[in-house]
């Protein structure tokens, strides 16, 4: 604040010689002075707070009194050192501005000084009280700081959702926040501080006692501990103090359950595709060492014999494209490209490639259709893919002499295409694992079947990736009908979201 | 090569491994019966009694093939028949199948365990060691 340090005095004096007689004395000691006759207009110039540094007052005004004006004065700048002038000295009087307020007391006539001294003193006195008021100012301040940060960092350890345990050199609990008490004390807190053992993890006791150890320094140490069923990353580190010394250490135990639950199935996952890959790879090899080996009998036993070992290959380099293509969802990389697409046209090229698979098992494939479908926006090739995968199911897994039927429906905002077929059905069971990663219905009937396992997962997610849904519908031994039911989403409506998140891989079981 | 009047029952799902295995033990001089379900395979025992038989381990059943062996060694009519176990798999799921000694073998209740690919050098040696030693066993 400037006005700490203001050189301006108040002369308040209804003799115009006092005030100009001050002002030549107060001004040739460096002071800056200002003068009024009277107590109302005194009080006018006091416009802020360090305004003036002193104020010299004539008890006797007209109108409103020197005492009275210093209580009002004081109201406006405690700060202001007020000393009283007085020609009617007395020592009633003086007591009287003491107590109002009145720092010193000059008598009528002064030497210049006898005024001087008590205003010099007051301006010291009042810089002074000014300086300590402000360390006092700033110490409130810093109290309230630091006990609001001890708090805040109290709430913020509080919030966490991870377990904070903090432990001693004695190797004592001494601090531990919500979570921590919920992970070792499912039923309730138990006092602090506590010796580390009593948490009975022996995991966390080593991991602590490691990191209390002097020899640790400032290494960060991790383990896996398993609590409760649930499985917790924990971090120890030593807290140093300002000076470097150990005071303790601190663990932070994050729950990975759900993590790990995910890498297991991540691995039950890659141990099946390593399988699927593995099992078509012998296969192959095999029917290739039978010819080499001469073993096949005769040329036209070794051509059927590389005709399936090609097979094999063409469905493993399908599998794996169909594999990629789930791992580009997954990752988000499989963006659609969605263009108009009439659905009559899209269905009829679906089922054109499958009709030469119906005809050489003599199953009828017929496409129903109302007149002109509509247009909708979609992946064509995604869309043609889904299609083709449950045409080609419907076909592979009925009798021949059946017929599989593709039928066209829509209204105003969506389009349904069913595949039925009059095949082998599915049990509830098989109904509810059919769109699993490699599931594969096993039975008599299915024996000899290939498929990559993979084709219904995939319509699956080309289907949701559309917002649309896939549906199944299915009696043992008479048949399957999967309908898909799109939205009808044309250009005049804007793009949709490029599909809800990606579900979990695949399940635990 | 010597044509044995028993035949050798093979049994895998996959119809491609069973004429590799086929082709193989033909061109070994044998005898093959196929079948690509357990109880197919069963059917045919109800008439012929094999001199061998190979079974592939995963079918239906994570194990279908243990289970066949073991009902197989349970059968005081098949009890003599050796068995080999074919698999695609060392490990699958966690599971690793490969036997670690002859304790392991005999626990599985199989005398002969073999990985695919089957080559004929692998399946035909050890098709004459089995039916070898099971001449030796039944001269007294």
């Amino acid at each position: 604040m400037s006005g700490e340090s203001t050189r301006h005095v108040l002369v308040v004096d209804d003799e115009r010689i006092i005030r100009e007689g001050c002002r030549r004395v107060l001004e040739r000691d460096g002071f800056q002075v200002v003068t009024s006759e009277n107590s109302e207009s005194a009080l006018r110039l006091i416009d802020r707070r360090g305004r003036f540094c002193a104020a010299l007052v004539d008890l006797k005004l007209p109108g409103m009194d020197g005492i009275e004006f210093i209580v009002r004065m004081r109201q406006v700048d405690e700060d202001i050192v007020p000393i009283v002038i007085t020609g009617y000295a007395s020592i009633e009087t003086a007591i009287e501005a003491t107590r109002k307020g009145a720092y010193s007391y000059v008598p009528k006539p002064f030497t210049p000084e006898e005024l001087l001294l008590p205003v010099r003193q007051g301006v010291e006195k009042r810089a002074l009280a000014i300086e300590a008021r402000a360390l006092r100012e700033e110490r409130e301040r810093h109290l309230l700081d630091l006990a609001f940060e001890r708090s805040r960092c109290r709430s913020v350890i509080q919030c966490m959702r991870d377990g904070v345990l903090v432990a001693n050199r004695e190797g004592n609990v001494v601090l531990r926040n919500e979570a921590a008490g919920a992970i070792f004390y499912p039923e309730g807190p138990a006092e602090l501080p506590a010796p580390v053992s009593e948490l009975r993890c022996p995991k966390l006791e080593n991991l602590l006692t490691d990191t209390l150890s002097p020899q640790s320094g400032t290494i960060v140490l991790t383990t896996e501990i398993p609590i409760h069923k649930a499985v917790y990353m924990a971090t120890a580190s030593p807290v140093i103090s300002d000076n470097g010394q150990s005071l303790g250490a601190v663990a932070v135990l994050r729950d990975i359950t759900e993590w790990k639950k995910l890498e297991e199935t991540k691995s039950v996952f890659v141990g099946m595709v390593a399988h699927e890959v593995k099992n078509p790879l012998a296969a192959i090899e095999g029917l290739l060492n039978v010819v080499l080996d001469d073993a096949a009998g005769g040329p036209a036993e070794e051509r059927d014999l590389l005709r399936r070992a090609l097979a094999r290959a063409g469905a493993l380099r399908c599998m794996v494209s169909e594999l990629i293509s789930l791992m580009a969802m997954d990752t988000g990389r499989f963006a659609l490209r969605r263009t108009p697409c009439e659905i009559r046209g899209l269905i009829q090229e679906a089922v054109d490639a499958c009709r030469d698979q119906a005809e050489q098992k003599s199953i009828e494939l017929r496409l129903e259709s109302g007149e002109s479908p509509p247009t909708a926006l979609l992946d064509r090739n995604a869309v043609l893919t889904v299609f083709s995968n449950l045409i080609d199911n419907a076909i592979k897994y009925s009798p021949s002499g059946t017929c599989v039927c593709v039928r066209i429906a829509w209204d105003k905002s969506f389009v349904r295409v069913a595949v039925q077929d009059q095949g082998i059905g599915m049990t509830a069971a098989e109904q509810r694992n059919v769109f699993d990663e490699f599931y594969r219905v096993k039975n008599e009937s299915t024996r000899g079947i290939p498929g990559t396992g993979l084709g219904l997962t995939l319509a699956r997610r080309i289907v949701e990736m559309h917002h649309g849904t896939i549906h199944l519908e299915s009696t043992p031994g008479k048949g399957s009908r999967f309908t898909v039911t799109l939205p009808i989403q044309t250009e005049h409506m804007g793009p949709l979201s490029e599909g809800p998140p990606a579900p979990p891989r695949s399940r635990v079981t | 090569m010597n044509n044995h009047s028993q035949a050798i029952l093979l049994l895998d799902d996959d119809p491609d491994f069973l004429t590799i295995g086929r082709s193989i033990l033909e061109s070994g001089g044998h005898r093959v019966i196929h079948a690509t379900a357990v109880d197919e395979a069963w059917e045919y025992l109800r008439t012929e009694k094999p001199c061998l038989i190979i079974t592939d381990l995963m079918m239906d059943a994570l194990d279908a093939g243990f289970d066949f062996a073991r009902r197989l060694k349970a059968d005081e009519r098949f009890r003599d028949i050796p068995v080999i176990i074919l698999t695609g798999i060392a490990s699958r799921r966690g599971y690793d199948f490969t036997p670690r000694s002859r304790e392991e073998l005999r626990s599985m209740e199989a005398d002969a365990y073999l990985e695919k690919p089957l080559t004929a050098d692998v399946l035909l040696g050890k098709v004459a060691e089995l039916m070898a030693k099971r001449e030796k066993d039944e001269t007294p």
